[in-house]
């Protein structure tokens, strides 16, 4: 399958191993491993431009791959069609929000469980019992169009939710969020991985919640992975510290 | 009450088929033969129109090659319900093995609509994966290609010139018959696993992929779905006019069916019913009214094309202040369905302000 010698890739993980995004001369993604357990949330972080984004859209088939290998408990979906990852388990929320609106909260939410299958009598059952645990069941009937912002979110992580992921990445959940908002975000999310057995990734700018939320954080800067650890960890790692706050206040 | 609530779930179709019957039954009791004529035309248009809006009102793309499929359903209905004599006499030049083909007119009927569905399944596969402009394009292409064909296979279609001698086998009430099943079918495709992905993939395709909807795939089943019920309705239209060729499947045609469309509202089942009864009531006020005028003599030497050009202009204003179309999307409902604003007891929310 592979010609570099590698670890044999974990059955109940998400691997990603040596992945690779180059736009021309631009290196987004330069060879960056790791991988994501059901039940972890993974926080993957870095400054702006650091190839987080990118590296959500190589790995969910938006964007090709330019070398490197994605496995999902086992199975590789390396440049995989979008829809064939969707089918292999892994889920996605957008950063900037991508609703389906000309239908109501209730059918977002439907039309995911209606593609991974189910009759649409089970899929509207599935998706009354997501909105009521996301805690929007009483927007269901709205159209996805006339929803405020901060709902927007949680009807794309229902959405994501409905396809039942066994790896769900988050971009940028708590981007335009006021801090009470974020707030009930926490709460909403720090309970899905033990609860749905799903592993989760989630990039965002939000260092409170980044901290909080996250077992395990991975940083990336220039496509290039700079540290990998705890949180406590993560704050000790110089390169990390100079990418955040740069070289003199780094002290490095 | 129980039945009331039973019958909820199918409150749109209910309400455009009793409208259509109320129009059928109006007609037939009146009995006067233009109207029957015009109401007839108008339940056939209203079939093409439905089927239109079955690929355009759920996938997002608009296309041009509606009509070529229509075409196809009615040369092929009529190779099986003209009888062998009347082929002889109508196309000396018909391949031979087509000549011996004679059935009755559902069983021609339905094979016309399978052919256009079949064809359309081969052309429009390669064409899916196209969005936008690309996509409107080639459906235009596609049209073309299937009036060159109907134009030049002069032994299946006898070329450019009319076919005539086809039986008038569609009468006010084989028309309305197909409209009430037309707007179930549609109907029902809208709201199908189907129809339900689709829609997805027209509002956005990047998340409809990204929970696994097959957005080429989805778009093929509708179009083929399409072009069925364009095959039902050429097969009608053809037996109902009785003389024909293959310049009444191509621009004009497009033109009206569209019209209709884009008038009512492409995203709804509703905006097509009632796209087709407007748009059908309007052009023979306005064809009434060009016909006085010329019968007056105001304009010497006469007055032509006063229908078209205000139609034209109706399309293009309501383009400028209504671009979704008079429905907007929404469907004719009984009351108490759906709740569109946002519920009360609800704590303010900070709006969107990007």
């Amino acid at each position: 399958m592979s010609d570099i010698p590698s670890a044999e890739p974990n059955h109940n993980a998400l691997n990603i191993q040596g992945l690779c995004k180059y736009f021309f001369g631009l290196r987004a993604l330069d060879g960056v491993s790791f991988s994501l357990s059901r039940g972890e949330i993974l926080g993957l972080i870095g400054p702006n431009g650091s190839g987080k984004t990118t590296l959500i859209n190589v790995v969910t088939g938006l964007l090709p791959a330019t070398s490197g290998q994605v496995f999902v408990d086992g199975t590789e979906i390396t440049n995989k069609k979008p829809y064939q990852i969707a089918y292999a388990g892994l889920a996605r929320t957008f950063q900037t929000i991508r609703l389906f609106r000309e239908l109501t909260v209730l059918e977002n939410v439907e039309v995911a469980a209606v593609s991974m299958g189910l009759s649409r009598k089970a899929a509207r059952q599935r998706a009354i019992e997501i909105l009521e645990e996301i805690g929007i069941s009483r927007w269901s009937e709205m159209l996805a169009s006339v929803l405020p912002y901060g709902l927007e979110r949680r009807v794309e992580i229902a959405r994501a939710l409905a396809t039942q992921p066994k790896f769900l990445f988050l971009d940028e959940p708590a981007a335009g969020l006021n801090e009470d908002e974020s707030e009930e975000l926490l709460q909403v999310l720090s309970s899905i991985p033990a609860r749905k057995n799903l592993g989760m990734l989630i990039v965002d700018h939000d260092m409170r919640l980044i901290m909080r939320l996250c077992n395990r954080l991975h940083v990336l800067n220039f496509g290039k992975t700079i540290g990998m650890g705890t949180p406590e960890e993560v704050r000790k790692i110089p390169a990390v510290l100079q990418a955040y706050l740069g070289k003199t206040v780094a002290g490095v | 009450m129980n039945l009331a609530a039973r019958l909820k779930p199918f409150d749109t179709p209910l309400t455009l088929v009793g409208a259509v019957l109320f129009l059928a039954l109006l007609t037939g009791l009146l009995g006067i033969p233009l109207l029957t004529r015009i109401v007839t035309v108008m339940f056939v248009s209203l079939i093409l129109v439905l089927g239109l809006q079955l690929y355009m009102g759920n996938s997002g793309i608009l296309s041009f090659a509606h009509i070529g499929f229509m075409g196809i359903g009615a040369y092929t209905s009529v190779l099986f319900s003209m009888t062998p004599a009347a082929k002889e006499l109508t196309n000396s030049n018909l391949y031979p093995f087509l000549i011996p083909l004679h059935l009755p007119f559902l069983p021609s009927l339905l094979i016309a609509a399978l052919v256009a569905a079949i064809i359309a399944a081969v052309l429009s596969y390669p064409l899916m994966r196209l969005s936008d402009a690309a996509a409107v394009i080639t459906t235009f292409a596609v049209l073309v290609i299937i009036h060159v064909v109907l134009v030049h296979w002069d032994r299946v279609t006898n070329g450019p010139r009319t076919l005539f001698g086809v039986d008038s086998y569609t009468t006010l009430w084989t028309s309305v018959i197909s409209c009430v099943i037309t707007i179930f079918a549609v109907y029902l495709f809208k709201e199908s696993r189907i129809g339900l992905r689709l829609r997805a993939t027209r509002d956005d395709a990047y998340a409809a992929a990204s929970i696994g909807i097959n957005i080429v795939l989805m778009r093929w089943l509708a179009f083929i779905a399409s072009a069925f019920v364009a095959g039902v309705g050429g097969a009608l239209w053809a037996h109902f006019i009785t003389s024909f060729s293959p310049y009444s499947f191509y621009l004009t045609e497009t033109f009206v069916i569209l019209a209709m469309l884009v008038i009512g509202g492409p995203s709804s089942v509703s905006g097509a019913v009632i796209g087709t009864l407007i748009v059908t009531a309007a052009r023979e006020v306005l064809r009434a009214i060009e016909n006085y005028i010329n019968i007056l003599q105001i304009f010497p030497g006469g007055f032509f094309g006063f229908t078209e050009v205000i139609m034209a202009i109706v399309l293009v204003v309501i383009l400028i202040y209504r671009p979704t179309g008079i429905m907007g999307g929404r469907e004719l409902r009984w009351p108490g369905r759906r709740r569109l604003s946002p519920p009360v007891e609800q704590e303010p929310v900070r709006n969107r302000n990007v």
